[in-house]
């Protein structure tokens, strides 16, 4: 996962390279680093940097990174063959590599040869059996093949071995949100929040999970971890304040008619503390959303 | 509706473009959005999509996020649509999954769902080149940046 701050270093950095400022190597270095997934731009770039001979030869033993970082951005845009050529080139200059052999099974997987890439991992994964990555690769073909449920079972079964990977675990609860299967997915939430505690994202997507599983239990839960989230994100987060508001509200219908032995259910001051934080955000903001954000509020409140 | 059943629907151009756009925006991830429309005044089995509204690229299947756009586009939309015309507005709720085939939408009676106007695709080529889609902003973009606006105004302009 990325910080603001590297994010906000990342996007200036493609900025000056899309407009011809420079800087095409740190960009390429710091995509590698944070390792995300900016495929077009890291291909057209990359490239050009191959294609010219003089550029090549200055950036030494790094050639070699390079080619593979634009073989994979070419297999992410679909330009096969860029990849293939780029492979040949790291097959000629080290032949027999396992590393190669990655790049060769995931060519075979972006043609979506499945079965043939099922082997190729499969005989890379004898040799070593704790690569991470090719067992990612293999969840990923399952969820390309439109086959969700085979993708959950071989992300548990590396879950059993690697239950530190977090961003397994959060693939995991958004499979499980993607077929509606909730109280798996907030499992996979609570892994979160335990392990990384002071991380809004998680108690805002356990939240998120708790109010969509419903019922007065979970709603009050749900609120809980909004009111977390506004905690940690010093009240900057929009869909936390709304997540209060809509909580409210459902928690008021469902609790209609009981007695009022819970007077902690209705929580009124939260809810309104919400909404004047949401208002005062818009008004400052986006002033021609002010109304329309007012009448939602209002709605909520009446129902 | 009709006697048959099988509801077609006519989308206009403006309403197609936005929702191309808004899945190229998102070429790694399954997009979905709000279709508004009316039933046609003069065929019942026919309905009108006048626009379409980019909702979200991320977690897709939750709540919360789902019911706060539902809200705002209710009062807005239906405020608009029944200013117009004495129909009464439809709405539909349609998830597309960003596939780099595009399935391609004719103005031929085949399909269920046709193009209004039928040069809406060249319109869209066109846009595609000039990467049009980084302009499409939906309500989970909206959600991270209240700046941002979802009902994107200004993208024809």
């Amino acid at each position: 996962m990325v910080t603001k701050t590297e994010e906000r270093e990342l996007n200036e950095l493609e900025n000056q390279v899309e407009n011809g400022g420079g800087g095409v190597w740190e960009y390429l270095c710091l995509v590698r680093k944070l390792k995300v997934r900016r495929s077009e731009i890291v291909l057209k770039h990359g490239l050009s940097i191959l294609n010219d001979s003089g550029k090549r030869s200055s950036l030494g033993p790094d050639e070699w990174t390079l080619y593979e970082q634009v073989a994979v951005a070419a297999m992410d845009c679909q330009s096969l063959a860029v990849a293939q050529n780029c492979i040949k080139v790291l097959q000629k200059k080290f032949p027999e590599s396992k590393r190669v052999g990655k790049l060769e099974a995931l060519l075979i997987e972006a043609k979506g040869m499945w079965e043939e890439a099922e082997k190729a991992y499969s005989i890379l994964l004898e040799d070593n059996p704790l690569d991470q990555v090719i067992h990612k690769r293999k969840v990923a073909m399952a969820k390309a093949q439109g086959k969700p449920s085979l993708a959950i079972e071989h992300l548990n079964k590396y879950l059993e071995v690697f239950m530190a990977d977090h961003d397994a675990w959060r693939e995991l609860a958004e499979i499980y949100v993607s077929l509606q299967m909730y109280k798996q997915a907030a499992f996979c939430y609570e892994e979160l929040i335990l392990s990384q505690p002071t991380l809004p994202l998680y108690h805002l997507a356990y939240a998120d999970v708790l109010y969509t599983i419903g019922g007065l239990e979970n709603l009050i839960a749900a609120r809980k971890y909004y009111a977390a989230t506004i905690d940690l994100t010093g009240g900057k987060s929009t869909r936390a304040l709304l997540g209060i508001c809509l909580c409210g509200s459902a928690i008021a219908q469902l609790s209609r008619g009981r007695n009022k032995e819970d007077k902690d259910m209705a929580a009124p001051e939260l809810q309104s503390l919400a909404a004047t934080a949401l208002e005062k955000e818009y008004k400052q903001k986006s002033p021609a959303k002010l109304n329309l954000l007012s009448s939602a509020l209002r709605s909520l409140k009446l129902s | 509706m009709g006697g048959n059943g099988e509801l077609k629907y006519e989308i206009s151009q403006n309403a197609y473009i936005k929702l191309v756009l808004h899945s190229l925006r998102h070429k790694t991830a399954a997009v979905n959005g709000v279709l508004v429309g009316r039933i046609s005044a003069k065929d019942e089995g026919v309905v009108e999509i006048s626009d379409s509204v980019p909702l979200f690229h991320s977690n897709l299947a939750l709540l919360p996020p789902l019911e706060i756009s539902l809200i705002m586009l209710n009062n807005k939309k239906l405020e608009a649509l029944s200013k117009g015309k004495h129909r009464s507005p439809v709405m539909q709720l349609c998830v597309k999954d960003a596939s780099k085939n595009w399935r391609v939408v004719g103005t031929d009676g085949g399909s269920k769902l046709l193009l209004k106007e039928p040069s809406a695709n060249v319109v869209l080529s066109d846009y595609i080149s000039s990467e049009k889609w980084k302009d499409v902003t939906d309500f989970d973009d909206h959600l991270d940046d209240v700046t941002k606006d979802w009902l994107n105004p200004g993208l024809f302009n």
